[in-house]
């Protein structure tokens, strides 16, 4: 006995195959990751003497842009995930490749805003207030990047993939977008206390 | 082409095809993990344990040049063989550092763990082959990370292994390397406990049920639950304090903080108690990923050892469950002095004392099992029984630490070093001892000498009390923890030395104790008598297949029939029913056990 059962097949007694249990724990860890950061922001924010308004030291129009970007990108793999499910190969790296340059975007407009506010000598030293914005958002973006990559990895693994078992790939896609969507709930939180609170 | 039809690297394949070396070193058998695991594992817990016989040398005799040793240290470390404070307190935080984070969970979880679990749940490798030998190299180059602390100007880091600022956000530059080295632990630890997890739910065998899973799987699982959303909050922390020392935040640094009377440079505004609550929230649960998988060793050898059921196995999986649990509410009973305020210590003292009803429930229940039984008296079984009085022991002492009043006296006393160390070093310790002598035969298929195991368990139990002992009378007599002279600067403290200068010689013979057991390793793994496929007449699955098991583990996928305990049942032809064998064992016609396959 060599092979691994379940790797994609759903095991009947949990209801789940290894890969998305794993997804799953991944992000409950991910959770408690960013529970640590968040719990950190209250706990500043509680104890300080001032707290700056988050729309006059932050920009909200390209925070708001950079939302919708992120979001798209992710409706966008969703739209892979539906043409895999649906067996539609052919269209699934086309997707992929589009979410991904929209996942660039994303990190493109938030490095205009980095150097915008570095220009205007907002570094995390600055305040309490810029540090939790460098660090949670410097640690959001470094899960895009990580996204990237893995969007990079189904694009160049999908279609052999595909030849040997369509339901491998199809659960693949299907856990790589359930992070996807944890990464957008991160952002909309960080929006929410940074940019709007 | 990058991939093959399974879209696995095929560059990496041809890599590990074309060399031996590359294959056996970056081997994806959970077995061979399990034993990189375990050796490097070893290794650092005798590094740790070196540092502290060293520490113990300054305790016993204070400013006394270090004999033999003493003139290869250096001028920053200790100049003429004397110990400068500023070493004694690199090696205290990387004591405890070392042998928590690198020494006593991976060998518990990413060695025995990585080792038996598909064994014994019948699987034929771990859910995820590549993510388990990652997780190996992450924690290797962790490890070697904080090792090569004490290279960096101004040592290893010297704020403790709990690394509380504002200390540690102005210590030296081992901190930096401590943080880093963390973050690339945890993310280890992160990566192991997802594959244990997934491995345990999904790749049981068939009929393997959760109430029919060993004792041991199921330790295994609460143990990598803890170790999944404890340590990420500590991740967290440790990026803070990264940003602090490099960035310039102040995260942890309150405002008009003055350092050698000079204003502190920093924006303030920080909060150093936010780092004690992350930190705590790890380490807490903590206590439970150090003694839940050798609570797990003590009854897979003490059930094997009295030839009986374990009594109350399904009150010992619950309470295993419910510490898992509540050991998530229990952090700030960490915190008392901090004075965060009588109603969270209220609070948090009344969840510490429901967590010590689990523990006493598990601990019972192994103590009950012994009555009435016929108890084979190996090495492996007399670690594991010496466990159950040196963790009540263990267990016991921390009853007036939890309780926020007599903690004010105890606080930071050695008192709380000796309550700790009876969990971690008679406890812990021995547990992974003895299940090193039972599952041996399995690894190499021989035994360990069995005399020398005898001395080594005797020694071992004789020094590990003759230290830890005295402690808890130096701590009620007011003798601080991290005093780099033992106390002697204080008036009150001044009749203890004698305990030090014990507790020295105790720790030394102890070192040679371990001798005995390295070289009972290395001879027995050459000449030791022949082990079969069951030498200890065991139930569980992973005496079920070759020794050493091959590759795959299991010839053919095993089924399982029955719970993990079935000895000595009436009625049966022999006095163990192993898991797999189908049938009835001798039973009379319709009393055997029947396969669950759902």
């Amino acid at each position: 006995m060599s092979a691994i059962p379940y790797t994609f097949e759903r095991r009947p007694d949990t209801g789940v195959n290894n890969v998305k249990l794993g997804v799953w724990l991944f992000l409950a860890s991910e959770v408690m990751f960013f529970g640590g950061l968040f719990s950190a922001y209250f706990m500043l924010r509680a104890g300080a003497t001032s707290w700056p308004h988050g729309p006059d030291v932050l920009s909200l129009p390209l925070g708001s842009i950079n939302t919708v970007v992120l979001l798209t990108a992710s409706a966008v793999f969703t739209v892979a995930v539906r043409a895999a499910q649906a067996g539609r190969q052919e269209r699934i790296r086309r997707l992929l490749a589009f979410s991904m340059l929209l996942c660039l975007a994303f990190l493109g407009i938030k490095s205009l805003e980095y150097a915008r506010e570095i220009a205007a000598g907002l570094v995390p030293r600055t305040s309490t207030f810029f540090a939790l914005y460098y660090t949670l958002t410097a640690v959001h973006a470094l899960h895009v990047i990580a996204g990237i990559i893995l969007s990079l990895w189904l694009w160049t693994t999908s279609p052999p993939a595909w030849r040997a078992a369509p339901a491998r790939v199809v659960n693949r896609l299907e856990a790589a977008a359930m992070y996807w969507y944890f990464v957008d709930a991160i952002w909309l939180i960080i929006v929410l206390l940074m940019y709007v609170a | 082409m990058l991939a093959d039809p399974q879209g696995r690297s095929i560059l990496w394949r041809e890599l590990r095809a074309s060399h031996d070396t590359v294959r056996r070193l970056f081997s994806l058998d959970h077995k061979v993990i399990g034993l990189q695991y375990a050796i490097t594992s070893a290794c650092f817990l005798l590094i740790g344990f070196g540092l502290m016989m060293l520490m113990r040398w300054q305790l016993a005799y204070p400013m006394q040049p270090i004999p033999f040793i003493g003139r290869w240290f250096g001028p920053t470390t200790a100049p003429g063989g004397v110990m400068l404070p500023e070493f004694y307190n690199q090696l205290g935080a990387m004591h405890g550092t070392i042998m928590i984070f690198l020494g006593v969970v991976p060998l518990s979880v990413g060695g025995f763990g990585n080792y038996l679990v598909p064994l014994q749940i019948g699987a034929g490798d771990m859910a995820f082959p590549r993510l388990n030998m990652l997780s190996y190299w992450i924690y290797l180059v962790a490890g070697l990370v904080m090792l090569s602390s004490f290279a960096v100007p101004g040592g290893a880091p010297n704020s403790g292994w709990t690394s509380y600022p504002p200390l540690a956000d102005i210590a030296s530059m081992g901190q930096t390397f401590w943080l880093a080295g963390m973050i690339l632990l945890i993310t280890s630890s992160l990566l192991g406990s997802i594959n244990i997890i997934v491995t345990i739910l999904q790749l049981r065998a068939p009929g393997l049920t959760f109430m029919r899973l060993p004792f041991f799987v199921w330790t295994q699982l609460v143990t990598a639950f803890l170790l999944l959303l404890a340590f990420p909050p500590l991740e967290s922390a440790s990026l803070m304090q990264l940003m602090d020392r490099i960035g310039g935040t102040s995260f942890f640094l309150p405002s008009g903080l003055f350092v050698g009377n000079r204003p502190l440079a920093a924006t303030g505004g920080g909060n150093p108690l936010l780092w004690q609550h992350l930190f705590w929230f790890l380490a807490h649960p903590e206590v439970y990923v150090l003694i839940l998988p050798a609570m797990g060793i003590v009854a897979e050898i003490l059930a094997n050892s009295i030839r009986k059921p374990l009594w109350g196995y399904r009150l010992m999986v619950y309470s295993a469950i419910f510490i898992g649990f509540m050991s998530f509410l229990v952090w700030s009973h960490h915190m008392f002095l901090t004075g965060m305020g009588t109603g969270m210590s209220a609070f948090f003292q009344t969840t510490t004392m429901i967590i010590s009803i689990p523990s006493v429930v598990i601990l019972t229940a192994l103590l009950l099992s012994l009555y009435g039984g016929s108890i084979r008296f190996t090495t492996a079984s007399l670690f594991a029984l010496a466990f159950l009085p040196m963790f009540g022991i263990g267990g016991l002492t921390g009853l007036p630490l939890g309780l926020a009043a007599s903690d004010i006296h105890l606080h930071d006393t050695y008192y709380v070093i000796g309550h700790f160390h009876y969990i971690v070093a008679p406890g812990t310790i021995f547990a992974l001892f003895a299940g090193v002598y039972y599952w041996f035969p399995k690894l190499t298929g021989r035994f360990l000498d069995e005399r020398l195991g005898t001395i080594h368990f005797w020694g071992s139990l004789v020094c590990m009390n003759l230290i830890f002992m005295p402690m808890f009378i130096e701590g009620l007599a007011g003798m601080n923890r991290r005093m780099y002279d033992g106390g002697l600067f204080y008036p009150h403290n001044q009749g203890l030395q004698k305990w030090n200068v014990l507790q020295g010689w105790s720790a030394w013979t102890l070192g040679l104790v371990q001798i005995v057991f390295l070289l009972n390793l290395v001879v027995s793994v050459r000449r030791g008598r022949m082990a079969s496929d069951n030498p200890w007449d065991a139930t569980t699955l992973e005496w079920a297949t070759a020794t050493p098991p091959p590759h795959g583990n299991f010839a053919v996928a095993p089924i399982v029939y029955r719970g993990a305990y079935e000895y000595s049942v009436p009625g049966a032809a022999r006095d163990f029913i192993p898991q797999n064998e189908p049938g009835n064992g001798g039973l009379p016609a319709g009393r055997g056990a029947q396969p669950q396959i759902s």
